[in-house]
């Protein structure tokens, strides 16, 4: 295994880093400073504020449904059902949810169909698939239901007696909730956040197929540089644009596995 | 007690609302592949009529459809094979004999959520295309990348049932009965971790099936990008070959939902 991710994952990643770096000529800044400014800048702003969008968002949804799957019985239908059902869709982020969306609320969709016909039109609004909060819509597909998954196992942990505590100490619900289980929770619930944003980060498909403006995102921007439709020469830009995103992505991870030992005190 | 009353309340709203957001859109996949009354002519009078199933029937007979499904499967397969032959031998090592190296083994596993696909392919053109052009240019050659990119979730899967077991303590028990490490690995231990081994196979199926970035960007045309294509060439077969995949998916990971929670586990959908 240490062979194969050394050749497959270390030594590509590796070498994009070492040539955003370093020329033929040398050390150099360059290229970095070309991937964060003027129309890159405005891209990482874009993304970056889009997976947030998404992570706030999707996480609030994803928590509130975990919250209310867990107050249900263990042996409950739709308490594995949910279960069932969000790993399913957790991992739905390609081309088949972009056109699943299109059937319900493209401009041929069906959804869209029955509005107009009420005297509402999408369109005009707006508010169509290809605009950005069509994308947070879409997104929230898989962002809901990967919360879901994160909180659950985490909310199920909460030990009764903590609640049987506070609760004969004059706690009310409200406050046994902001009091005690939000601060328990807090960690678990930043680590869902920064791990939505970081799958949102990466999401390439769905936008691909959603939209031609989708383009700005990272991701895209990346893979316009990679099939060579600008000047050549232009490789070093995109090993720039890389290095930028797995730094950003880096920062995400280790402040997760930071906030894991956190929440691992709690369970000891 | 009124209190009660109005957070049921608004518990169901919210339930009813996110299943219509999460089940809609696929009716209304499902209604534009098998239906064939286009949407401006479709009133609440002929919401049944012109149902035909062609279209499906078409997909599958379409021999485009066969040969990149074929390959997907191929990959499938391959992946499968390189994650238990990366992975076991490495996990078990590291469980039974060197459990300090554990918290390194795992932060390893994570750096495919660091390395996004996109980022990935980057660097294998500025690596494999020079060094070694003749391997990209096999599309089996996705496979590694596959199984890496599955690792979060194919190691945690294994590495958890490997811990619950008590795979350390079943070592120390088969060598004092005279067993070599080998009969302990095929006797022991893989009858054991059968459960997880499914799991982690079921995982790399369903993920396979819908990987779309690596092969978009290296050019192979798997059955996800022809998916794409096909929607362009003939609408109605993408969609309901879509639709196909997504409950053939869905079926797949109920299973390995119900698997896991039949040993008291929990799908780990985040592999951290």
């Amino acid at each position: 295994m240490v062979s194969l991710v050394s050749v497959f994952l270390l030594w590509p990643a590796l070498t994009v880093v070492f040539k955003a770096f370093f020329s033929d000529a040398g050390f150099r800044l360059d290229s970095i400073s070309r991937a964060l400014s003027g129309t890159y800048q405005q891209s990482f702003l874009l993304s970056t504020q889009l997976s947030m969008t998404t992570a706030i968002i999707g996480g609030v949804i994803g928590f509130y449904l975990a919250v209310i799957v867990d107050r249900m019985k263990p042996s409950s239908k739709i308490r594995s059902a949910t279960q069932a059902w969000s790993a399913v869709a957790s991992q739905m982020g390609g081309v088949p949810l972009a056109f699943a969306f299109f059937a319900i609320l493209g401009t041929q969709g069906i959804a869209t169909h029955i509005l107009r016909n009420f005297g509402i039109d999408l369109t005009e609004m707006g508010l169509t698939l290809s605009s950005y909060w069509g994308w947070v819509f879409v997104y929230l597909y898989f962002q809901v239901p990967l919360m879901f998954l994160i909180v659950s196992p985490a909310l199920s942990a909460m030990k009764p007696s903590w609640k049987e505590g506070a609760t004969s100490l004059g706690a009310s619900d409200s406050s046994y909730w902001l009091r005690v289980a939000l601060p328990i929770l807090f960690p678990v619930l930043i680590t869902g956040a920064l791990l939505l944003f970081v799958n949102a980060f990466s999401a390439y498909a769905t936008v691909y197929a959603l939209s031609s403006s989708g383009g700005q995102l990272v991701p895209l921007q990346i893979r316009f540089i990679l099939q060579g439709n600008v000047i050549t020469g232009e490789e070093d830009l995109g090993y720039a644009l890389v290095t930028v995103t797995m730094a950003l992505l880096a920062l995400a991870m280790i402040s997760i596995q930071l906030l894991q030992k956190r929440f691992a005190r709690w369970l000891a | 007690m009124k209190s009660k009353f109005v957070s049921n309340l608004f518990a169901i709203i919210f339930g009813t609302a996110l299943v219509s957001y999460f089940f809609l859109p696929l009716l209304a996949m499902g209604r534009f592949a098998f239906q064939v009354t286009p949407v401006i002519n479709l009133t609440w009078d002929n919401l049944f009529e012109g149902w035909k199933f062609d279209s499906i029937t078409r997909a599958l007979l379409n021999p485009k459809v066969l040969e990149t499904a074929t390959l997907t499967a191929g990959l499938t397969l391959l992946t499968i094979f390189i994650t238990l032959f990366a992975l076991l031998p490495i996990a078990t090592f590291v469980e039974v004999a060197r459990p300090k190296w554990k918290p390194w083994l795992t932060a390893v596993t994570i750096l495919p959520w660091i390395i996004p696909p996109v980022a990935l392919v980057v660097g294998v053109a500025a690596t494999f295309r020079p060094f070694a052009p003749w391997f990209l240019s096999n599309p089996l050659s996705l496979s590694f990348f596959y199984a890496i990119w599955m690792l979060p979730f194919s190691y945690r899967a294994i590495a958890g049932q490997l811990s619950m077991i008590g795979a350390k303590t079943l070592f120390e028990a088969s060598q004092s009965l005279g067993a070599s490490s080998l009969t302990f690995f095929f006797k022991v231990l893989l009858p054991n971790i059968r459960n997880s081994l499914t799991v982690a196979t079921l995982l790399i199926v369903a993920a396979v099936t819908g990987e779309f970035t690596f092969a978009a960007l290296l050019l192979k045309q798997t059955f996800p990008v022809y998916l794409i294509d096909l929607q362009s060439e003939d609408v109605r077969s993408g969609y309901a070959l879509a639709l196909l995949v997504i409950i053939a998916t869905a079926v797949l990971l109920s299973f390995v939902t119900s698997s896991l929670r039949k040993r008291g586990g929990q799908f780990n959908a985040i592999g951290v």
